[in-house]
C-alpha cells in the first residue's frame, strides 16, 4: 500500500511537470510564467521556505512553554 | 401568502422562542426549521431597498437587497442550517439561543442599508458570539472570551466614533462607499479590520476560537470575519492599504500555523490567512477581484465550517485537542468517515481542482495578475502552499496517522474512539457535498456574484499549474515530515501586548493604586469629620480659628526658645480651652444677634452679585 502510493505520487509529479511543458501558456502577465514548471519549483521551494522560516522564528522567540501566560 | 420579514428577525425571534420549548424533540425540529424558513424568506425577497423606519430623524433601513447582500445572505443561512444539524445533540438551550442571535445579527449586518442599523447589529454580533465561547465553561474559555469581547468592544468604539464623525461631516447615514482619507474613515476602517482579524489586530481570533465549544466554533468561523469582508466590499473597495494588509495577513496566518500544536488553533490561523485573500481582493477593487472576494467568502464559509466540524468531531470523541496528544492513536482506523469528510474540506481550502477553493481563490490571484501586482501575486501564491501544507497534509497526518516519536510512549485510552454522532457526520456530509458541488459546477456560484464573471477556472494552465504547486508542496512536506510534528509549546502573538501588560496593569492597580486610594480615602474621611464638627456651630468659627492658630504659634515659639517643658501646663490649658470651645453647641438663647446683621449680610451679597453682573455685562 505505502509503496504503491509512493509510485503513484512520483508518477503524478512527473506527469504534471511533463504536461506543463506541452501546454501553451496563455495570459502571461509576469516573466516567470514563461519558465516551464515554475509552479512546481515555486511550490517546492516555497514550502521549504515556509517550514524553515517559521521554525526558525519559532525557535528564536515566538514559541514559549505552554504555561507562559499562567 | 405570508409577508416576508427581515431574515435577521426570523433568527432573533427564534432565539427568543427557543428556550420556551420544553420538549427536546420539538426543540430540535424548531432548530432546523428556523434556518429553512429564513432560506425561503431569502428566496422571496425582491431586489431593492425596503423596511425603512424613521427614527429620530434618521432612516433605519433593514432591507437593502442586491446581488452582493444576497450572496452573503444565502451562504449565511446555509451554514446556519449545517451548523444547527451539527449541534443538534447539544442539550444546552443557551448555546442554540446564542447561535441564533449571532446568526440573526450577522444577517442584519448583511442586509443593513444604513450605517446605524449596521452598527447595532454589529454590536449584537459581538456580544452574542462571546457566549459560544463561554459555554465551554472552563477557565481558558472564560479568559479568552473576556479578551475576545474586550477587543471587540474596542473595535466597536472605534467604529462608532468613526460613524459619528462621518455622519456629522457628511450628514449622510448611507452605508455605502466611503472615501478613504481623514479621521472618520480611518476609525471606521480600524473598527472593520479589527473584526476582520487583520494583523496586528488578529490575535483575538486565534486566541478565542479554539477555546469555544465544539459546536459553537463552527458558527464562529462563519460569521464575524465574513460579514466584515462584506462591509469592506461595501465601504472600502480599492483602498490600497487593504491590498498589502490582505497579502501580509495571508502569509502571516500560514507562518503561525507551522508552529501550532492545538488543532483548532491551527485552523484558526488559516481563517486569518484565507480572509487575507478576501481583504486583498477588496483592496484591488476591480470587478474580478471583488467577485473573487465574494466567491472566496462563500466557499470559505463552507469548507472552514467543514474543517472545524472535522476537528471538533475529533475533540468530541477523544477529548484531546493537541497534535502531541493525538499522535500514535491510529484514528484513521477508528473514524474513517470523519477523516474522508475532513479531507474534502482540506482539499477545498487548498484549492485542489474540482473542490470549491479552486474556483474562488484563483479568481483573487488572477485579479492580482491582471493588475500587474507581482509581489501580491507571489505572496498569495506562497500562502496557498502553506495552506495545503498544513490543513491538507500536516493536520490530517498528525491527527489521524501521527506516529509517536522514538523514545516516547502514549497513555492508554480509557474509551475506544469511534465515529462521532450521526448528526455531526450528516452536517459534515452536507458541507462536503456543497464544497464539491460548487467546485464542479462553479456556474452555480458565479451566477449569484455581484458582477458578471469573465473567468474560467478550469483551463489547462490553471489546473496543471495548481497540481504542480500542490504535488511539489507534498514532496517538500515528505522531506520535512519529522520536523513538522506538533511541539508542546504555544506561540506568542500580538495578544502578548495586552496579556502580559495586562497582568502588570492588574498588579499596578491592586498595589500602588489601591494604596493611594486608601490614603486618599482616609484623608477625605478626616476632612469630612472636621467639617462636620465645625459646622455644628459655625458662629464660633472665628473664635476657634483664632484660638487654633494662637495655640500653634505659641507652641512653636516655645519650642524655638527651649522653654517648651516649662510651659507645658500653659499649653495644655490652651488646648483644653480650644476643645471646650469646639464642643460648645449652638444655642439660640446665647447667640442672639440683631436682625440688622442678617440684613447687612444680604445687602453685601446683593451688592457683590450686582457688581459681578454689571462687569460681565460690559
Amino acid at each position: 500500500m505505502g509503496r504503491k502510493l509512493k509510485y503513484i505520487f512520483f508518477i503524478s509529479i512527473a506527469v504534471s511537470i511533463l504536461v506543463g511543458f506541452f501546454i501553451p501558456s496563455e495570459h502571461v502577465h509576469f516573466w516567470w510564467e514563461k519558465i516551464p514548471a515554475f509552479d512546481a519549483i515555486f511550490g517546492f521551494l516555497g514550502c521549504i521556505v515556509i517550514v524553515l522560516g517559521s521554525k526558525a522564528l519559532g525557535h528564536h522567540g515566538i514559541q514559549k512553554d505552554e504555561d507562559y501566560y499562567d | 401568502m405570508i409577508d416576508i420579514v427581515p431574515p435577521a428577525f426570523i433568527f432573533i425571534l427564534g432565539a427568543i422562542l427557543l428556550p420556551l420549548l420544553r420538549e427536546r424533540r420539538l426543540r430540535q425540529i424548531f432548530q432546523l426549521l428556523i434556518p429553512l424558513i429564513a432560506l425561503i424568506d431569502l428566496l422571496y425577497m425582491p431586489k431593492g431597498t425596503y423596511w425603512v423606519y424613521n427614527f429620530l430623524g434618521y432612516d433605519l433601513i433593514l432591507g437593502r437587497v442586491d446581488k452582493l447582500s444576497m450572496c452573503f445572505g444565502y451562504v449565511f443561512v446555509i451554514v446556519a442550517f449545517v451548523g444547527m444539524v451539527y449541534a443538534l445533540h447539544v442539550r444546552e438551550v443557551g448555546q442554540h439561543t446564542a447561535a441564533f442571535l449571532y446568526i440573526g445579527s450577522a444577517l442584519g449586518v448583511v442586509f443593513a442599508g444604513d450605517i446605524f442599523t449596521l452598527y447595532v447589529f454589529w454590536e449584537i454580533m459581538a456580544i452574542s458570539s462571546v457566549f459560544l465561547i463561554w459555554y465551554q465553561r472552563d477557565k481558558a474559555a472564560l479568559d479568552a472570551g473576556f479578551r475576545y469581547i474586550m477587543v471587540h468592544i474596542f473595535g466597536g468604539c472605534a467604529l462608532l466614533a468613526g460613524i459619528i464623525i462621518h455622519v456629522s461631516n457628511t450628514g449622510s447615514t448611507n452605508f455605502g462607499f466611503i472615501e478613504y482619507g481623514g479621521l472618520a474613515s480611518q476609525l471606521i476602517l480600524l473598527g472593520f479590520i479589527i473584526n476582520a482579524a487583520v494583523p496586528p489586530f488578529h490575535a483575538w481570533l486565534s486566541d478565542a476560537y479554539p477555546e469555544a465549544t465544539v459546536t459553537g466554533s463552527v458558527f464562529l468561523t462563519a460569521f464575524t470575519t465574513k460579514s466584515t469582508v462584506y462591509v469592506l466590499l461595501r465601504t472600502f473597495p480599492g483602498v490600497e492599504i487593504l491590498v498589502w494588509l490582505g497579502a501580509i495577513m495571508a502569509v502571516y496566518g500560514v507562518a503561525y500555523a507551522v508552529l501550532e500544536n492545538d488543532i483548532r488553533r491551527l485552523l484558526a490561523y488559516h481563517i486569518i490567512s484565507q480572509v487575507g485573500y478576501m481583504v486583498a481582493g477588496v483592496g484591488l477593487g476591480t470587478e474580478m477581484s471583488m467577485n473573487g472576494s465574494t466567491a472566496h467568502a462563500f466557499c470559505h464559509i463552507l469548507y472552514k465550517a467543514l474543517l472545524f466540524m472535522g476537528a471538533g468531531a475529533v475533540i468530541y470523541v477523544t477529548g484531546r485537542r493537541k497534535l502531541t496528544e493525538l499522535q500514535g492513536r491510529n484514528l484513521y482506523k477508528k473514524m474513517p468517515i470523519a477523516l474522508s469528510l475532513y479531507m474534502i474540506g482540506a482539499f477545498s481550502i487548498s484549492a485542489v481542482p474540482l473542490f470549491n477553493g479552486f474556483i474562488s481563490k484563483t479568481m483573487v490571484i488572477a485579479a492580482s495578475a491582471e493588475l500587474d501586482r507581482p509581489i501580491i501575486y507571489l505572496l498569495l501564491h506562497l500562502a496557498s502552499i502553506g495552506t495545503f501544507l498544513h490543513t491538507g497534509l500536516k493536520l490530517p497526518y498528525g491527527i489521524w496517522f501521527g506516529r509517536v516519536p522514538k523514545g516516547e510512549t502514549i497513555e492508554e485510552e480509557e474509551t475506544e474512539a469511534t465515529e462521532p454522532p450521526l448528526n455531526m457526520l450528516i452536517a459534515m456530509g452536507m458541507a462536503a457535498f456543497l464544497c464539491i458541488l460548487t467546485g464542479v459546477y462553479p456556474k452555480i456560484l458565479y451566477n449569484i456574484l455581484p458582477y458578471s464573471v469573465h473567468f474560467h477556472p478550469y483551463t489547462l494552465n490553471h489546473v496543471v499549474g495548481m497540481m504542480q504547486l500542490l504535488l511539489l508542496t507534498a514532496a517538500a512536506f515528505w522531506l520535512y515530515i519529522d520536523k513538522l510534528g506538533g511541539e508542546p509549546k504555544i506561540s506568542v502573538d500580538t495578544d502578548w501586548f495586552y496579556r502580559k501588560p495586562g497582568v502588570l496593569l492588574l498588579w499596578f492597580v491592586s498595589n500602588p493604586m489601591q494604596d493611594l486610594r486608601l490614603r486618599l480615602q482616609s484623608f477625605f474621611t478626616k476632612m469630612v469629620a472636621n467639617v462636620a464638627s465645625l459646622s455644628k456651630n459655625p458662629i464660633l468659627l472665628p473664635e476657634i480659628t483664632v484660638r487654633y492658630f494662637y495655640l500653634k504659634i505659641i507652641s512653636r515659639l516655645y519650642q524655638a526658645s527651649d522653654t517648651y517643658k516649662d510651659k507645658a501646663d500653659e499649653l495644655k490649658e490652651l488646648e483644653s480651652r480650644l476643645d471646650a470651645v469646639k464642643e460648645m453647641r449652638y444655642d439660640e438663647n446665647i447667640y442672639r444677634r440683631p436682625i440688622g446683621l442678617g440684613v447687612l449680610i444680604a445687602i453685601i451679597l446683593l451688592f457683590l452679585y450686582g457688581l459681578i453682573y454689571f462687569i460681565r455685562l460690559r
